[in-house]
């Protein structure tokens, strides 16, 4: 592909020839406002906020209708473009409840970040003469809409129109009465749903799950990869440690990675960090009564000295830098690895874009090793499982578990992180060998930690 | 003013829109003589002639034909735009009523100029008891052999097919048109970069007016001369001109461009009704900036001379209005008119004709703020050049025009004194 | 699904259908052979044409709200539909207006009891040369009167 040169603001840029000029300036971190473009669903050229000046035209453009041309000269700054933009987002606004403080969009808005930028001007509008939509709609999906803050930019209709092609969503009517809508009587229903969200760019739609639980400017971003399948999708965990609370997640974003997820996640995978922090195996237990960390590894290595023979299972979510520790540790001990899988597959869920069949996030991992996918065969002397689903349908004389929830029957159980209180790597089902950053402050102890510990006794 | 009829010569016939009557004027008889002639040939013709597109726009119409691809894998298609919905314009219903065989033929001319071998028209939901008439002129046009497989004995194929609109005036817009015919909401679409022709579903596509169309005959038989002949020299030609309002004979009557706009509304009008004064008139549908009395003595009516006085011919509907008229509920009703009709779709435009319209109720009411009418002037400067289609920018039109003209009125309505 | 198009207009979607590059072009005649048929859009009757047109019910939908002649809601049997753009306002819709609602009982935007008229304010219908001016369903009635209204409804009652 050719390049071209264009100047932004008396700086020169070489581009590729073609591209659409919003684009330019969205890589090159040049400040550009828009509403209706998004790079996973392109322009649609309807809010008219990425006006810029480009020589030779006598008036502003839409950056978001403009190809680069060689030599295009573009002036994204200054007085006479500013005004251009405050007028036009005047209007956004004209209709506009401006009821920020209950609206759980505060903070990440775009029209109060474009009101910041652009705006600052007093109100022109009486309110009661301002059109009415109705608010608090439940349109399905865990989405709630509220058709007085839209600005009908088209990305959630866009979405479901062109991306999950379900046509939930729609703009009806005309003019200033033009809302979004869903067809009377019926829902946004599809496994995708909840991407609405995180599209609408200001707070006409906003999450059932989240809104009214944490304003988002406490929130830290924690860059993480979903648990929910074998695809990998990439995500933010946001979460907040709240004074005398546990470091909490409030909810689970997808992060933007073309060669994966592009810029969604499945709702199953986005609501998946409400059961994550359910529940929790907190306690080390011996026959049932809980012990000191102690007292439950003296009795793991005695456990392990007294086996006449041991087999391993080895949880398919585990990291990669998890699963390699524990083969290590297999192998001194003289134990087998399993991973039995079936209890990971599930048919119904998968789809022929995010959703993979395959419930667990490591799988591919597994697959790579020498790892059986089987039950052990007949009666085990001692079982350890590292969190592995299918504990409980081994028989065996004695049984170790690492938990991370509660639920487990075992001689020895001990409670072990979350992915999102550790850091580490995932291989997807395409191979793609992923990082997840440590987002949370747990209690449970680090499985790689305790692992050392056992094998240091032995 | 001397008789200019080219489009309207044979109104006045008694059941000229039979196919029978039309006949023996002269409709479909040298059909055969065109069909001799080559695309470039008649298309030549069309750019001589300087015809100008009638539906409101004026574009050379030459230029917009050139723009078809004549080898093109593709179908090429024509859609003639019967949406007239212009407040102040009701000439192509004249056409589609009186002379629908005019347009029929008009469509086989061109359609063949530009090798389409299927012609839309796109005609208003309202227009309903006109459609009928319309449709069963094409029927008795593909009886008598000039529509369908072989166009008047020819090798030339061409089907007609009438497509109802349901209500919305920015259909008249080409592009919202072609999205209407799409079977989409009427959104006017992004405009290209270069110039191009029209695309439906893809394929490479005319858009041209009624009466645009129905121009053609004449200059194909008689020659861009003949046509010529009549008008300016930027504004060849005539155009079904339509007067309403404070007149005495409101109505169609064809005249060439470049006539006086008082001779037109007086001989032609009949003057203002009641014998009272002339208080404004807009010149070429809604759309255009009106015109003080004083503006409009010393106006023409052609593109040239409208342009220069900051307005502009549009449509060629006049709107006359009195001396009694107020001018704050005349730009009200405009504005009504233009916030119901806004598609709704880029900002300035959805969010301005309403704000607008509130404004102007609002200095009505006696609620608005001494400020007020200057805001409304800023709005409209937001209005103009910001949209995707010139929609917005018509209403900015409209509402300077008012207000730089008139302002005294809105001003008295603030002062509450009348 | 309750609806069901009729014979006659199956007839016609197949015709069409040889007229058109693609058959999403049929919304709009499809949803005129529905109103036609209902007097009234349903949602029933939309999802019953959309496989006809290949359009999914939503865009239906969408196009049925944009369309003012399109009719989501029943009219009465007449549907008075009153010019209110700028020459009919000029030359006297507002006495037309008060003669409609004084002898039905009803404002612009209601409907008569027994369902029979419907009065609609509706914007320029192409007939400013004949104003001030209504459509009676798809019948239009020019250079009106208030005598002249007297008459229409009487006729029709």
């Amino acid at each position: 592909m050719s390049q071209v040169t264009i100047t932004v603001d008396a700086q020169d840029y070489r581009v590729e020839e073609g591209s659409l000029l919003i684009e330019v300036l969205i890589q090159n971190g040049i400040k550009i406002p828009y509403f209706c473009y998004h790079e996973a669903l392109g322009a649609d050229g309807n809010c008219r906020m990425c006006m810029v000046e480009i020589e030779g035209q006598k008036r502003p453009q839409i950056a978001c209708d403009t190809i680069v041309k060689e030599g295009m000269g573009v002036r994204t700054k200054g007085e006479n473009i500013n005004g251009v933009r405050q007028r036009i987002l005047e209007l956004e606004l004209i209709n506009h409840p401006v009821d920020c403080p209950v609206c759980d969009q505060a903070g990440e808005c775009k029209l109060q970040d474009f009101y910041m930028d652009y705006g600052l001007y007093d109100s022109h509008i009486d309110m009661r003469q301002k059109i009415h939509g109705k608010k608090h709609v439940d349109l399905g999906s865990n989405v709630m809409l509220d058709q007085e803050r839209c600005v009908l930019c088209a990305r959630c209709t866009r979405f479901t129109a062109d991306v999950t092609k379900t046509h939930e969503l729609g703009i009806i009517g005309r003019g200033d009465h033009a809302r979004v809508s869903t067809m009377p009587g019926r829902k946004l229903e599809n496994p995708y749903a909840m991407n609405v969200v995180d599209l609408c760019p200001v707070g006409a739609l906003t999450s059932k799950d989240f809104r009214f639980h944490q304003r988002v400017w406490f929130l830290k971003s924690t860059p993480s990869v979903c648990h929910g399948c074998a695809m990998g999708c990439n995500i933010f965990i946001d979460h907040n440690k709240a004074k005398y609370k546990e470091d909490t997640i409030y909810r689970f974003r997808p992060r933007r990675n073309d060669a994966v997820n592009g810029h969604f996640i499945c709702d199953a995978g986005r609501l998946s960090y409400k059961a994550l922090q359910e529940n929790r195996q907190k306690e080390f237990e011996l026959g049932g009564d809980s012990c000191t960390e102690q007292e439950a590894l003296e009795a793991v290595k005695t456990a392990i000295l007294e086996a006449q023979n041991i087999t391993i299972l080895i949880d398919a979510n585990l990291y990669n830098e998890e699963i390699e520790r524990i083969i290590v540790f297999a192998s001194g001990i003289g134990a087998t690895v399993l991973c039995p899988s079936d209890c990971y597959y599930d048919e119904s869920f998968g789809d022929t874009w995010l959703k993979k069949p395959w419930r667990a996030a490591n799988i591919e991992y597994i697959n790579r090793t020498e790892i059986e996918h089987r039950l052990p065969e007949g009666s085990v002397d001692l079982l350890i499982s590292f969190n592995h689903p299918s504990s409980k349908t081994v028989d065996s004389r004695l049984k170790i578990i690492f938990a991370t929830h509660q639920g487990h029957k075992a001689d020895i159980l001990l409670p072990i992180s979350l992915f999102s209180e550790s850091s580490g790597s995932l291989t997807n089902i395409h191979g793609m060998t992923q990082h997840c950053e440590k987002a949370v402050e747990g209690e449970a102890p680090d499985l790689i930690r305790l692992v050392d510990m056992i094998e240091g006794e032995l | 003013m001397r008789d200019a009829r080219i489009v309207s010569r044979r109104f006045d016939i008694p059941q000229i829109h039979t196919i029978e009557v039309a006949r023996n004027h002269g409709a479909y008889e040298k059909l055969h003589w065109a069909f001799a002639l080559s695309s470039d040939e008649i298309i030549t013709m069309i750019h001589e002639s300087g015809l100008r597109g009638k539906g409101g726009g004026g574009a050379p119409a030459g230029d917009k034909w050139s723009l078809m691809p004549l080898n093109d894998s593709r179908p090429s298609y024509l859609v003639v735009n019967c949406d007239e919905s212009e407040p102040g314009t009701f000439k192509d219903r004249q056409i589609i009523v009186k002379d629908p065989h005019l347009l029929i033929e008009g469509i086989i001319l061109t359609c063949y100029a530009i090798n389409a071998h299927h012609a839309y028209i796109y005609i208003r939901g309202e227009y309903a008891p006109f459609q009928q008439i319309l449709q069963t002129a094409i029927d008795e046009a593909y009886r008598a052999g000039y529509l369908g497989a072989s166009a008047d004995g020819s090798d030339f194929a061409l089907d007609i097919t009438i497509h109802r609109g349901a209500g919305a005036y920015i259909c008249g817009e080409k592009s919202a048109l072609l999205e209407s015919m799409e079977g989409k909401r009427g959104h006017p679409r992004l405009k290209p970069k270069q110039k191009e022709c029209e695309w439906y579903f893809g394929n490479p596509t005319l858009v041209n007016n009624v009466e645009t169309i129905a121009s053609v005959p004449f200059i194909v038989y008689d020659g861009p001369m003949a046509y010529r002949a009549f008008g300016t020299a930027k504004s060849p030609g005539t155009l079904l001109f339509a007067i309403s309002g404070h007149v005495e004979r409101p109505g169609v009557y064809e005249a060439e461009f470049g006539v006086s706009m008082m001779e037109y509304i007086n001989r032609f009008g009949g003057g203002i009704k009641g014998g009272k004064k002339l208080k404004a008139v807009i010149p070429g549908g809604a759309s255009t900036a009106v015109l003080t009395a004083e503006e409009a003595a010393g106006a023409t009516l052609d593109y040239e001379t409208l342009q220069s006085m900051r307005s502009a011919l549009g449509t060629g509907g006049m709107i006359v209005m009195d001396e009694d008229t107020d001018m704050v509920e005349a730009l009200k009703n405009l504005l009504e008119f233009y916030r119901h009709e806004s598609c709704g779709q880029c900002t300035p435009c959805r969010e301005g004709t309403g704000w607008s319209d509130i404004i102007v109720h609002n200095i009505l009411e006696g609620t608005a703020s001494s400020t007020d009418i200057d805001r409304l002037l800023q709005l409209s400067r937001t209005m103009n050049g910001q949209t995707i289609c010139v929609f917005a920018p018509a209403v900015s039109m409209v509402i300077d025009s008012f207000i730089s003209k008139f302002r005294d009125e809105f001003e008295a309505k603030l002062r509450k004194d009348l | 699904m309750s609806f069901v198009l009729t014979p006659k207009h199956l007839e016609q979607i197949e015709e069409l259908k040889g007229r058109y590059p693609s058959a999403h072009a049929l919304a709009l005649p499809l949803l005129w052979m529905v109103q036609e048929q209902e007097g009234v859009i349903t949602l029933d009757a939309i999802d019953c044409i959309a496989p006809y047109c290949d359009l999914p019910s939503m865009e239906l939908y969408r196009i049925a709200t944009f369309y003012t002649m399109f009719h989501l809601e029943p009219v009465g049997t007449y549907h008075i539909q009153l010019c209110k753009t700028l020459s009919c306002a000029l030359c006297g819709k507002g006495e037309i207006l008060e003669r409609l609602q004084a002898k039905l009982g009803i404002k612009a935007g209601e409907t008569t009891a027994d369902g029979r008229f419907t009065i609609s304010q509706v914007e320029c219908l192409g007939s400013c040369g004949s104003a001030p001016v209504m459509q009676i369903n798809e019948e239009y009635h020019e250079n009106l009167t208030p005598q002249k209204i007297d008459e229409i409804l009487e006729a029709l009652e």
